[in-house]
């Protein structure tokens, strides 16, 4: 017989390495000769979307398309540290370090803008498409190539590179009683699923699910519902299939023949909500969603499959070898 | 205020270069006279070894076998060094890297490495994190007096006299298994030498550690190292801690030509760290109207033959024990423990992915014994703007908890869904009278 | 030592090869197309995914001499030339955001590919079935099965334009 039921998960997750550990991050920005913009940081681009959306960054804060960014990020000897990719931390550290020293180049872009303009004041300046113009009489007005032409010439072939650095705020927890504010953002989610469990088969079957997200704010809408299926197929993967077969330390599954990883057969499709509570010290209120994506999952599947058949599934995965063999065991 | 980027589906950078096939992961690379490297590990999960490696040496095509002896420092390890380069004398577990084969091609390095002897003298080994903790368990780590490598205790208000005032108590054990993050392109790396500076290519997840351990274990300046992290496939926290980059950095530094290496699909699950099991013992206690008043919980997280991120990853477990819920009362004891099982580090939501299968389920079953459903549950509950968490910390912006409960909630329906069911169970049972 | 000739992306080679040489190294080491991506070994990932006599074949399976005589079509052949000359499975892929970490991506457009030369109107469970031996373990699938879906659109509509 087929039984179905629904299920919630909610969490929360900390950003960064926490409990007071310097979780710094640090970019550059260069304003080039041609007047495209450059950003040199050491953030990984692991397929999470961190060169677009810190990209994004960037060309918001000089008000330029994204395609005059120029984003350099995969070496060493050109970037400095902004520390790993991971503890969802590269859009709210190391989107902060890239704000911050984006704001600087524009500083100093105003500065020289005032300079070429022969103007008296940089108040009332505004920046659009590589441009620098008064608002009030916007002819008036100096290309970023111009900038760094002007650059250039004053400072022996040298363009104009500034930084920006970044430290997360948060403390060491007391060691007796683990007080303290060890983790900062915290990022929420939660899903709900339902399910069909097979009561012959103990197979799970999802028949339908859906994630609000909290965000802060999304700086890419389409790659945050891109990290939300991610995140919901990895987390089903948890759940109800991966095994390594640990057996005296030997994983007996450690190949894609018989650790299995759900196609696009095994994932239904997923309602996605974007939750947009902009967040004061992020850059612009946005916070980090990797890891929160896929943690309500597990959590929803078990207690859907509880409410479908009336077992509580202790321990995952929930193979369906474990779950006819609790299906049975209750019945009896 | 209006964005003119910001909040806009913009393409991605990099999809161009992916969906045409030109992006350059780490094994795309190719350079002339380079050489290919194999790695033997270990097959027994506790045992002091001697390896022979004499014939492998002779082979025709062999260029050099690397082994501990070859390391200037060797240790790795990104909080505590307890990784070896290379094992000395003895293995912690199945997959242990003992020896490095360069030879002229792949296959050449592949036959060489059937013919290096492994003598392996096995000795107790402990896979049980729980037997782990006890005092006569084996020792992993010698050098450690016990297998618990970090104890971090949460403690807030009184349980005790908690627990008296509740009208529900559940009482439950949990315990999830180790998994792998199953990135799609294996680990892969070329290393060339560019004047004095050793050049690692490899997939990574921070370069500037991965330079700093390098440097470490060559015992060179790390300005003499250089990563270059082109195209990764998926990471996951599984290319935190380094495979191959020592490896291959040693043997381009001595040998002064560039090397390859490429994982098969077996190497890299046996290569990189895992998620942490972990055993839940929870106990929660709320009031008749459903407000937490107490919760105590202890984790033991298994993190197999090394630390990896093992401290952090606990410690963000603890911390995150009691799911999004005001709790006046907590105690949580959060412990890893050495095993001689495959080590366990970094994946995507570090101890906090764990921890939910049980405070989630604990949060149902309280409400089902109150005759509550699961969404009311969880707002009487839900941390607001405001809220303490149970490490004391003040939630004071951005904190939608309540939203995205009500947002699945006005999409599936499960108060609903629960009150139906609730009332066809009276019906059974009324017909059942 | 084998003698065989086949074409890859339109282009024909005549090469000298290893009995027991897989079609992935050939593709990758000789011919040096290094767009096809080996995630597995064992045919159950789909990265190496390349389309030889019309159908999918995973090349890490395949032999380098059963290619003889055949037409094989990579990653690097299915955009025409110019940046500007995507195919519309890989506009769809771009428009949609079904790429991230992107190591499976080649062989899910030429599995996408395969599909809709058979069938230009696929319904989402026959896209899933069409890619379900092509594994990712980034986009959760759904974003892919948007974007062929989106491609199969823009074939029948490039269609129906030719014909007017």
């Amino acid at each position: 017989m087929k039984k179905r039921g629904k299920g919630i998960g909610s969490i929360f997750y900390g950003t960064g390495y926490g409990n007071g550990f310097p979780d710094v991050s640090n970019a550059i920005a260069e304003l080039l000769p041609d007047g495209k913009v450059a950003i040199y940081v050491g953030a990984t681009e692991v397929g999470q979307g961190a060169k677009t959306i810190l990209s994004q960054i960037a060309a918001e804060v000089l008000g330029i398309p994204l395609q005059q960014i120029l984003f350099v990020c995969e070496d060493t000897a050109t970037t400095p540290d902004a520390g790993t990719a991971a503890a969802s931390r590269q859009t709210y550290n190391t989107g902060n370090a890239i704000k911050i020293a984006s704001e600087n180049l524009r500083e100093e872009i105003y500065r020289l803008a005032v300079e070429h303009l022969k103007i008296n004041s940089k108040v009332g300046l505004k920046m659009a498409d590589g441009k620098v113009y008064l608002n009030s009489f916007p002819s008036l007005a100096v290309t970023f190539k111009e900038i760094a032409d002007t650059f250039s010439k004053q400072n022996k072939r040298k363009t104009l590179r500034v930084e920006g650095s970044f430290t997360a705020l948060t403390t060491k927890m007391d060691e007796e009683t683990g007080q303290g504010a060890p983790y900062w953002p915290y990022t929420f989610s939660v899903y709900g699923v339902e399910v069909e469990v097979d009561t012959e088969t103990g197979l799970v079957e999802i028949t339908k699910a859906v994630c609000a997200q909290d965000v802060g704010r999304a700086i890419n809408p389409k790659l945050v519902e891109g990290q939300i299926d991610g995140g919901f197929a990895m987390g089903v993967g948890y759940t109800i299939f991966e095994d390594l077969g640990l057996q005296k330390g030997e994983m007996k599954n450690r190949r894609f023949s018989n650790y299995l990883i759900p196609t696009a057969l095994d994932i239904p499709e997923l309602e996605k909500i974007i939750i947009e509570s902009p967040e004061e010290t992020a850059p612009y209120g946005a916070k980090g969603i990797g890891e929160p994506v896929m943690i309500g999952v597990a959590p929803a599947i078990l207690n859907a499959i509880y409410d479908a058949v009336g077992v509580r599934m202790t321990e995952i995965p929930v193979t369906p070898e474990k779950l006819l063999k609790a299906i049975n065991k209750a019945e009896e | 205020m209006k964005f003119k980027t910001v909040g806009h589906s913009e393409v991605r950078v990099d999809a161009m270069a992916k969906v045409i096939g030109e992006a350059t992961y780490p094994e795309d690379f190719y350079m002339k006279d380079m050489l290919w490297g194999k790695t033997l590990r270990s097959t027994k999960a506790h045992a002091h070894v001697n390896l022979d490696t004499q014939d492998a040496e002779k082979m025709e095509g062999v260029i050099k076998v690397f082994t501990y002896r070859d390391v200037p420092d060797n240790h790795h390890g990104v909080v505590l060094k307890d990784h070896e380069v290379f094992c000395s004398k003895k293995v912690r577990r199945i997959g242990d890297p003992l020896a490095f084969v360069v030879a002229i091609s792949n296959k050449i390095a592949e036959k060489a490495l059937k013919t290096i002897k492994v003598e392996y003298n096995e000795i107790p080994a402990i896979f049980d994190p729980v037997e782990a903790m006890m005092k006569d368990a084996p020792l992993v780590h010698e050098n450690h007096k016990s297998n618990i490598i970090f104890h971090y205790k949460l403690r807030r208000g009184n349980i005790e006299e908690a627990f008296k005032k509740c009208a529900v108590i559940i009482e439950k054990q949990y315990k999830c298994g180790m998994v792998d993050h199953g990135f799609l392109q294996p680990e892969a790396g070329l290393a060339y030498m560019d004047g004095d500076t050793v050049v690692v290519c490899a997939a990574t997840q921070y370069p500037h550690f991965d330079q700093l351990e390098v440097a470490e274990a060559l015992h060179i300046s790390q300005e003499k190292v250089r990563i270059i992290n082109p195209a990764v496939g998926g990471a996951f926290g599984g290319r935190e801690d380094i495979t191959m980059q020592v490896h291959l950095a040693l043997a381009t530094k001595v040998l002064g030509r560039p090397i390859k290496t490429v994982y098969s699909r077996e190497e890299s699950f046996l290569a990189h760290s895992k998620r942490h099991p972990m055993v839940m013992t929870y106990k929660t206690g709320a009031d008749a109207n459903g407000k937490l008043l107490a919760m105590e919980a202890e984790l033991v997280g298994d993190t197999g033959a090394y630390a990896s991120w093992a401290i952090n990853v606990m410690r963000k477990a603890g911390v995150h024990a009691t799911g999004p819920y005001e709790i006046p009362n907590v105690k949580v004891d959060s412990y890893a423990v050495y095993t001689n099982n495959p080590f366990a580090g970094a994946m995507r939501g570090f101890g906090a992915t764990q921890v939910p299968i049980a405070h989630e389920q604990q949060m149902d079953m309280i409400a089902e014994e109150l005759d509550i459903d699961p969404i009311t549950i969880r707002l009487i509950n839900g941390f607001t703007l405001g809220s303490t968490t149970a490490t004391g910390q003040v939630l004071s912006d951005s904190v939608p908890l309540k939203e995205c409960i009500e947002a699945v909630e006005n999409s599936l329906g499960i108060k609903n869904h629960y009150e139906e069911k609730m009332e066809e169970l009276a019906m059974e049972a009324g017909v059942g009278i | 030592m084998k003698k065989i000739n086949l074409k890859i992306n339109g282009s024909e080679y005549s090469l000298e090869i290893d009995e027991n040489m897989r079609l992935i190294d050939l593709i990758r080491d000789v011919v040096g197309l290094t767009g096809t991506k080996e995630g597995c070994g064992e045919g159950e990932c789909g990265a190496c995914t390349v389309i030889m006599g019309g159908v999918t074949v995973n090349s890490c399976m395949v032999l380098a001499f059963q290619a003889n005589g055949k037409e094989i079509l990579t990653i690097e052949g299915v955009k025409g030339k110019g940046n500007d000359k995507l195919h519309p499975i890989q506009k769809a892929f771009l428009e949609e955001g079904a790429v991230q970490c992107g190591f499976c991506i080649p062989g899910m457009v030429l599995s996408a590919k395969a599909l809709l030369d058979e069938n230009n109107t696929p319904s989402r469970e026959e896209i899933r079935e069409g890619i379900s031996g092509n594994l990712c373990r980034c986009t959760g699938y759904n974003k892919i099965v948007d974007a062929i879906e989106k491609a199969a659109y823009y074939l029948v509509k490039e269609a129906e334009d030719n014909e007017i």
